[in-house]
């Protein structure tokens, strides 16, 4: 995949593109709306991310540059205005999903995989770990063609999981991730070992490989 | 006491001392004055009768001397001052009696004294003393009823500015978006004081909106920065090189910076309700909101073993979504958090009310303090804010929240 990370915090697009850049996927940052537009007029993306507050004018130029153009990318707008307005504005003028400031790089890779994901298969397609295969619309899962029952949070955590593989993931970033940044955890994140341990053992009654890994107390990897 | 009753009340015992005052002294001398004529009338009288006698040298009939009457009897004494005196007047038409005032003199007859004794009617004098007391009387009644009057209605009308402009004052409410409009009064005082108290309500409105400013855009700013930290915790955690005690400190940075997000997050949101920004209201059922909120937190209460009742009525309401998700949070936590292990809760609504109660600590909480910013318990590992969101919620949709502890369970209720 082919990002382009418009972000004026240096730090944080350096931080990005160091997280994304693995599975061939390319990066390409710039700082300024002004460099952006240079790059969008010259290249082609599959996802854009784009922080709203930038030096030299509003992210939201960008998203009616892409949309005058009849460009493709799909775009994830990070930024650090929680307004629901802004939401709803980024959202209307093209933009696919809306992340705020801060957020977890797992949440990050996860939305971006799942917005690029929507974008080309429109939706309609089957995600292939290994020997894991996700109907997504159905949001069924099958391993070694053997159907496996998840509920709804082991089945978004696997998603997750599988978003970010081959990444410690925080015990925070799930929490948030599955319950949402609005409902106070109170860091205590004894629950979440719950949901990985029953979705572990409900993998490993169908495969021998052990994905999950706990890490130290800190967080989880899943991992083949 | 209102000022208009004070001066009320000044003024009229003041205008009823004077004009009783007034009144007496009026009594006393119109009686002086007319007991005065009434003398020189009879010195007058004493004198034509002496006349009289020097001319005609006999006494007068008593016919001659119209209403008055006159008495003569012989005496010895040779001089004898003219003395006036009231005394009784009969009548002899009307046979009745009448106060009268007389003059005694004497009048020499052929070497003969008499003492002359001039009674006259003082009936028509005393009538007009009446009549005049009598329209004292009523014009002081008048007076003071035209007094009481006029204080109460012109003086509760020159006062009406000052009403408007203290009511004004009232209702003023430095968050609201509405700048504070007094009507301009024609009296200069008033005309003073309202400027000088629109002046002061715009500074301190100025000064609000600025700290309110500064307090969005500091929220803001520090927004990026916590997501530097966060972002390069994920990055670092990806070493696992890393010691497991470097992983413990890092869990605690986790932990930091999550708690400084929340803040920040919360810090912005308590402005936006302030600002009156979130106005997307829409009509939910509030039992629906509740039991997913129930499944939402059904984790934290398992892993508390907590023994949950809920009596949940219908309940439509017209809220926005978002306020009313934060509201439920907030609540809902609060009583999780602050429970025993395997302690109860108890959810009620009904169309009145929405009440959460939870055992917990056996002291009751600060009801004073306990909505204020950054109030929290020793132990609460929260940010301080959330029953001061809760209550701005609370009071833009004009609810009342209250608590209460009876010795066993904490009870939050909300009144709608």
């Amino acid at each position: 995949m082919k990002f382009l990370i418009i972000e004026d915090e240096q730090e944080l697009r350096e931080i990005i593109a160091n997280y994304l850049n693995e599975d061939g996927n390319i990066c390409e940052c710039c700082d300024s709306l002004r460099s952006a537009i240079d790059k969008l007029s010259i290249y082609e993306y599959d996802c854009i991310l784009l922080d709203i507050g930038l030096p030299d004018g509003d992210g939201f130029t960008v998203l009616e540059y892409l949309r005058v153009n009849k460009r493709t990318e799909a775009v994830l707008i990070i930024s650090a205005r929680n307004s629901l307005d802004d939401k709803l504005k980024g959202l209307n003028i093209g933009a696919d999903d809306y992340l705020t400031k801060p957020f977890h790089l797992a949440e990050l890779k996860a939305r971006v995989v799942a917005i690029y994901r929507r974008k080309v298969f429109n939706s309609n397609s089957t995600l292939i770990f290994n020997e894991i295969v996700i109907n997504l619309p159905g949001r069924s899962v099958e391993v070694n063609h053997k159907p496996i029952i998840l509920t709804r949070k082991e089945y978004d955590m696997l998603l997750y999981f599988i978003a970010n593989k081959g990444k410690v993931i925080a015990k925070n970033a799930i929490a948030v991730h599955l319950w949402g940044d609005e409902i106070d955890m109170h860091d205590n994140f004894d629950f979440i070992y719950t949901h990985i341990k029953n979705l572990r053992k409900k993998l490993l009654e169908v495969t021998t490989n052990d994905y999950l890994k706990s890490i130290y107390g800190i967080g989880y990897k899943f991992s083949a | 006491m209102k000022l208009s009753a004070h001066y009320n009340k000044a003024s009229i015992i003041i205008s009823i001392i004077v004009l009783i005052a007034g009144g007496v002294v009026y009594f006393f001398a119109i009686n002086h004055i007319s007991r005065m004529q009434l003398d020189r009338d009879l010195t007058e009288e004493l004198e034509e009768v002496v006349d009289y006698v020097n001319v005609n040298n006999k006494l007068p009939k008593q016919v001659e001397f119209d209403e008055d009457q006159t008495v003569f009897t012989k005496t010895n004494e040779t001089s004898l001052p003219a003395r006036f005196f009231d005394t009784v007047y009969t009548d002899n038409k009307e046979k009745k009696n009448e106060p009268g005032r007389a003059v005694e003199g004497l009048v020499a007859l052929n070497g003969q004294h008499y003492r002359v004794i001039i009674t006259e009617s003082r009936e028509s004098t005393e009538y007009l003393l009446q009549v005049i007391t009598l329209i004292t009387l009523a014009l002081m009644v008048g007076l003071l009823l035209i007094l009481f009057i006029t204080n109460r209605y012109i003086l509760n009308g020159l006062w009406r500015p000052f009403y408007g402009t203290l009511n004004a004052l009232k209702a003023f409410n430095v968050s609201d978006s509405q700048n504070l409009h007094l009507k301009q009064s024609n009296i200069d005082e008033f005309g003073d004081l309202n400027n000088a108290v629109q002046t002061m309500a715009a500074r301190v409105k100025h000064d609000y909106e600025h700290l309110k400013h500064f307090t969005e855009n500091a929220s803001h700013e520090m927004l990026t920065p916590l997501a530097v930290i966060t972002a390069k915790l994920d990055a670092l955690i990806q070493d696992e090189a890393l010691k497991p005690e470097q992983f413990d400190q890092i869990k605690d940075i986790y932990t930091a910076s999550g708690k400084l997000a929340k803040l920040n997050q919360t810090l912005l949101l308590l402005v936006k309700i302030e600002n009156n920004l979130i106005d997307d209201a829409e009509l939910l059922h509030m039992d629906e909101l509740m039991y997913q909120k129930l499944r939402q937190f059904q984790e934290l209460i398992q892993a508390k073993g907590l023994q949950v009742t809920e009596i949940l009525g219908t309940k439509n309401i017209s809220v926005s979504k978002y306020l009313i998700d934060i509201l439920l949070n907030n609540l809902l936590s609060n009583a999780i958090r602050h429970n025993t292990d395997g302690g109860k809760l108890l959810i009620t609504l009904t169309d009145a009310e929405l009440i959460f109660q939870n055992t917990g600590d056996a002291k009751p909480l600060n009801s004073e303090t306990l909505f204020e910013r950054f109030q929290k318990g020793k132990k609460s590992e929260g940010t301080g804010l959330g029953l001061a969101i809760v209550k701005n919620i609370c009071s833009l949709y004009h609810w009342e929240i209250g608590y209460r502890h009876d010795g066993l369970l904490h009870t939050f209720y909300i009144r709608f």
